[in-house]
């Protein structure tokens, strides 16, 4: 087998489809006979839904139904609520990651006359078209009883609910911290930020008899098909959820809301296809979002710069609904060598939409506070804070204490340093000026820890030439189309062009969700498990009686190039099909991972160096530069890993500058659109210069990949921040950042 | 969560920025003017499209709704993302900005008008080389932006002012970087 390809730059295998309009998102499909959902939200985010007046919107033009608690199935059927028949009933998903049916919010929509957070959803309306929809959604009327709402963390006094399995201790960090001569004791917070990725979330939902298909732009279509199994009570096997392409989620299209369960209820009552687009303003609301957190780190070290004890005690917001707990400080045990450290978790509700995970969950929001808090320390001990970190190089994971599979930090460390001049830094507060621009030069480190599931795929190769791969995960935007097709190249020998991929569809062999960059490094292993197993199947039918083979040993085969060699003769797959005959021969394949994770930490680590200049004058700031390594392991796809790196590092400039999702005092978001909620643009984007290890991690996989998807956008806000200091001498510990701040 | 029952009227489920765009739509939600329809002509990629509408059907909703043009994306709504971005007239244009009805007559090129007998546009192929994209919602935005900004001598060659330009086209993905450098690899075979 030839190594060509995998670990090569390659271009997209679904970039023409992307290219030409041609890629089919969910909310492109349109199905014969559709209707169209439109959902009603509260305008209240905290009480009661009194009285629901539905007439006049009942007689708008084009109206088909209109779905409200009044006539939804419920949880408990009755004979009060003629609606709902015990056929019709709903049940709740269990929401758990083992059996594979989380969603996103467990409570059912409609279920009760609570109201916990602003644009809960209280009708979906169903009419001819979209805009028949969306005129009479504005013609219902509610009545609420409003009660105070709690608005954000910063406007509470709740302390929480402590996370118990969150909480780390190992040492004596109280002690410790005592008696060390250098101490920190700062407390950092980071606003609210929504996901905002480009394709709005989107359901559409047709029954065919018992039978519920369900385009959906998720994360996770055997996670959603699960659920829904659940939710409506039928087998699993009934449920088709599909997402072919995914206009992108960084996490928000994981698990599932309650706009699919509202469509699939409403498609049933109508008996059509359903189409529920959800505006952007709806996607502030009701499908996830970063929570806000407060971080309390103390700090010790003594005078030489070694790191005697952490303590990372954090809270983050949940709604009154679910309870999310944003695993803040899960990176700290791991990134230094101390002896001394402990880490805890509070959860505290509000009147939000219930959060998710969004890019690097919790382990960003830590390295905010912890990578910020090691450059206070730095300047403590007048040192160069890259020195103070090399200092603090943990050997070997202190927390599992295993040794690391592969931890390149000081290559990355040293390898951007260079690449970015630290070494000309100038640690004087404001002394670098370039014009009317102070310069200010920052760091941090950045982590993501590798994860791996199992999944299942098959691989076809067929007479008329093509092999086709098929795994029920998906490609966000991630690359996984263009990754597996290089595996199934890699191993057969087959060129890219004659490669089919499907993903994004329930029904073929169970994949993983896209998340956690555990994708990769879950994916490929199973994809060249199926791919050696056509190969002998392949074999056995060609050994067999009156085929090209008759009478060889499977084993004295070769399979190269595409075809099967006993060493004087080679028959293309095609030949050996076509003149068995039979129009295709399939492998499948499970994987998993094994003992290996008893064995090794498996970790990502990279650096990044980021220039900003300040402007005084005009109170203008902007990050002009930014030097980042990143150890993945391997890099299948250096030109998509790359990419992913580079997006990662914008949003981290995102969550350091612009980011921050607003409530006003009764709970209302003030800034739900794309102009107000504030994003990277064209204009912002610095000169970015990321170089990629090549590292293989062959204790993870076989492939040596580690994944790629979070990483970059651990430290970043931690690395601008640290270079706002040294610009402007003006300590910044909440994020993101604002020119208010550092206007004297 | 301390009750303090006072009660809300809700007239409408929508918030401001919503409203503002119900209000345009004038009298469509109204039950009496149900039967406003207007039959429109639409030239989309060279194509003549005839349809029938009410006045309040946004040129966007139209390509993908009733003519199943489903290149051109929606991700605000508002004219606020860029992923809608279409030409009209050879000038880039917020589909979702602008009623069906307004457009008899005007020229309009969607993504899938790009390529031409299947060979991509110059800007399509540097982005697939380039990998300007990631997700790919809003590459049909960038892509149509990008050809209309090309083809303006107003708009200088420099990189700050291609991105200037272009920053009306969010990519949430970050592609920027490859974005820019797809935009200015093009600029020499347009």
């Amino acid at each position: 087998m030839t190594e060509t390809i995998i670990g090569h730059r390659t271009t997209r295998v679904d970039g023409e489809l992307k290219l030409t309009g041609k890629a089919d998102y969910t909310s492109d499909h349109n199905l014969p006979n559709q209707a169209y959902g439109y959902p009603v939200p509260s305008t209240i985010a905290c009480g009661k839904l009194l009285e629901l007046d539905i007439d006049e919107a009942r007689q708008a033009p084009g109206v088909i139904e209109i779905v409200h608690r009044g006539n939804f199935p419920q949880l408990q059927p009755s004979d009060n609520n003629p609606a709902c028949g015990t056929a019709a009933r709903l049940y709740r998903s269990p929401s758990t990651m083992a059996e594979q049916n989380k969603v996103g919010e467990v409570r059912l929509p409609f279920e009760d006359d609570g109201i916990h957070y602003e644009g809960q959803y209280i009708a979906l309306v169903v009419a001819d078209t979209f805009e028949h929809a969306r005129a009479a959604a504005r013609l219902v009327k509610a009545r609420y009883e409003v009660h105070e709402a709690v608005p954000g963390l910063f406007s509470t006094d709740d302390e929480g609910e402590e996370a118990g399995d969150e909480a780390v201790s190992r040492g004596d960090p109280a002690g410790a911290y005592e008696t060390a001569p250098v101490k920190l004791d700062q407390t950092y917070t980071i606003a609210m930020e929504t996901h905002m990725a480009m394709e709005m979330h989107a359901s559409i939902a047709t029954w065919e008899d018992d039978r519920l298909t369900i385009y959906e732009s998720t994360q996770g279509v055997v996670f959603q098909r699960n659920a829904l199994a659940q939710i409506f009570g039928i087998p699993p096997e009934k449920v088709t959820v599909i997402a072919h392409y995914i206009g992108s989620g960084f996490g928000s299209k994981l698990f599932m809301w309650p706009h699919a369960v509202m469509t699939a209820v409403a498609s049933r009552m109508v008996g059509r296809p359903v189409k529920t687009v959800l505006s952007r303003q709806q996607n502030f609301c009701n499908a996830g979002n970063r929570p806000a957190s407060r971080q309390h780190v103390r700090m010790a070290a003594d005078r030489d710069g070694k790191l005697l004890s952490i303590r990372h005690d954090s809270q983050n917001e949940t709604s009154f609904i679910d309870s999310y707990t944003e695993s803040i400080g899960s990176g700290t045990p791991r990134a230094y060598a101390c002896d001394n450290v402990s880490v805890s978790q509070r959860r505290v509700q509000v009147n939000h939409g219930t959060p998710t995970s969004m890019r690097a969950p919790g382990e960003v929001s830590g390295s905010v506070a912890l990578e910020i808090a090691m450059d206070e320390l730095a300047i403590e001990l007048g040192m160069d804070p890259l020195e103070l970190r090399r200092k603090n190089f943990a050997e070997r994971d202190p927390t599992a204490d295993l040794p690391w599979s592969g931890n390149h930090l000081r290559e990355c460390w040293d390898d951007a340093s260079r690449r970015f001049g630290w070494e000309k830094r100038n640690p004087e507060i404001g002394s670098m000026r370039d014009g009317h621009e102070i310069i200010g030069w920052g760091m941090a480190d950045a982590t993501w820890e590798a994860m791996r599931s199992h999944c299942k795929a098959r691989v076809e190769l067929r007479a008329d030439g093509k092999v086709q791969v098929a795994c029920g995960t998906q490609d966000i935007g991630t690359g996984t189309y263009t990754i597996v097709a290089q595996t199934a190249a890699e191993l057969t020998g087959v060129p890219l062009s004659r490669i089919e991929v499907k993903l994004g569809d329930s029904m073929l062999p169970a994949g993983p969700l896209s998340g956690g960059s555990m994708a990769t490094a879950t994916v490929l292993p199973a994809v060249a498990g199926a791919t050696r197993d056509v190969i002998e199947q392949l074999k056995q039918i060609a050994i067999a009686d009156g085929a090209p083979f008759a009478g060889k040993e499977a084993d004295s085969l070769e399979f190269k190039n595409g075809e099967l060699s006993d060493g004087s003769r080679s028959v293309s797959f095609v030949d050996i099909l076509n003149a068995v005959p039979r129009g295709m021969v399939e492998g499948e394949a499970s994987a998993a991972p094994g003992d290996e994770q008893d064995k090794f930490s498996f970790r990502s680590f990279g650096a990044h160096f980021v220039e900003i200049r300040w402007d005084p004058g005009i109170s203008r700031l902007r990050v002009s530069r930014v030097v980042s390594t990143i150890d993945i392991g391997r890099a299948i796809n250096p030109l998509t890993a790359k990419n992913q790196v580079e997006g990662a590092i914008v949003m981290g400039m995102g969550m350091g500058m612009f980011e921050e999702t607003e409530y006003d005092p009764a709970g209302n978001i003030y800034n739900n659109n794309y102009a107000d909620y504030v994003v990277p643009v064209h204009a912002d984007i610095p000169d970015i210069e990321v170089e990629l290890l090549d590292n293989p991690d062959y204790n993870f996989n076989e492939f040596g990949a580690r994944g790629v998807g979070e990483i970059g956008i651990t430290g970043m806000a931690a690395a601008i921040s640290n270079a706002v200091y040294h610009a402007t001498g003006k300590r910044i510990r909440d994020m993101p950042i604002k020119i208010a701040d550092l206007i004297d | 969560m301390a009750d303090t029952p006072t009660t809300h009227e809700q007239r409408t489920g929508f918030n401001e920025a919503e409203t503002t765009v119900a209000k345009r739509t004038g009298p469509a939600g109204r039950a009496d003017a149900a039967a406003t329809t207007q039959q429109i002509t639409l030239t989309i990629n060279g194509e003549k499209h005839t349809l029938e509408v009410e006045p309040n059907v946004v040129l966007l909703d139209a390509l993908r709704e009733r003519l199943d043009l489903t290149g051109s994306k929606k991700g605000c709504d508002h004219g606020q993302c860029g992923a809608c971005t279409v030409l009209i007239n050879g000038h880039s244009a917020n589909s979702c900005l602008t009623l069906a009805v307004m457009h008899e007559g005007s020229e309009i090129t969607t993504v899938e008008g790009l390529a031409k007998d299947g060979q991509l546009h110059p800007v399509q192929e540097e982005f697939l080389e380039h990998d300007a994209y990631q997700c790919g919602y809003c590459t049909s935005g960038q892509m149509m932006a990008a050809v209309s900004m090309l083809n303006d001598k107003r708009i200088g060659t420099d990189d700050a002012s291609v991105k200037e330009a272009m920053s009306g086209n969010i990519c949430r993905c970050g592609a920027y970087k490859n974005i820019l450098s797809a935009v200015q690899s093009a600029r020499e075979k347009v």
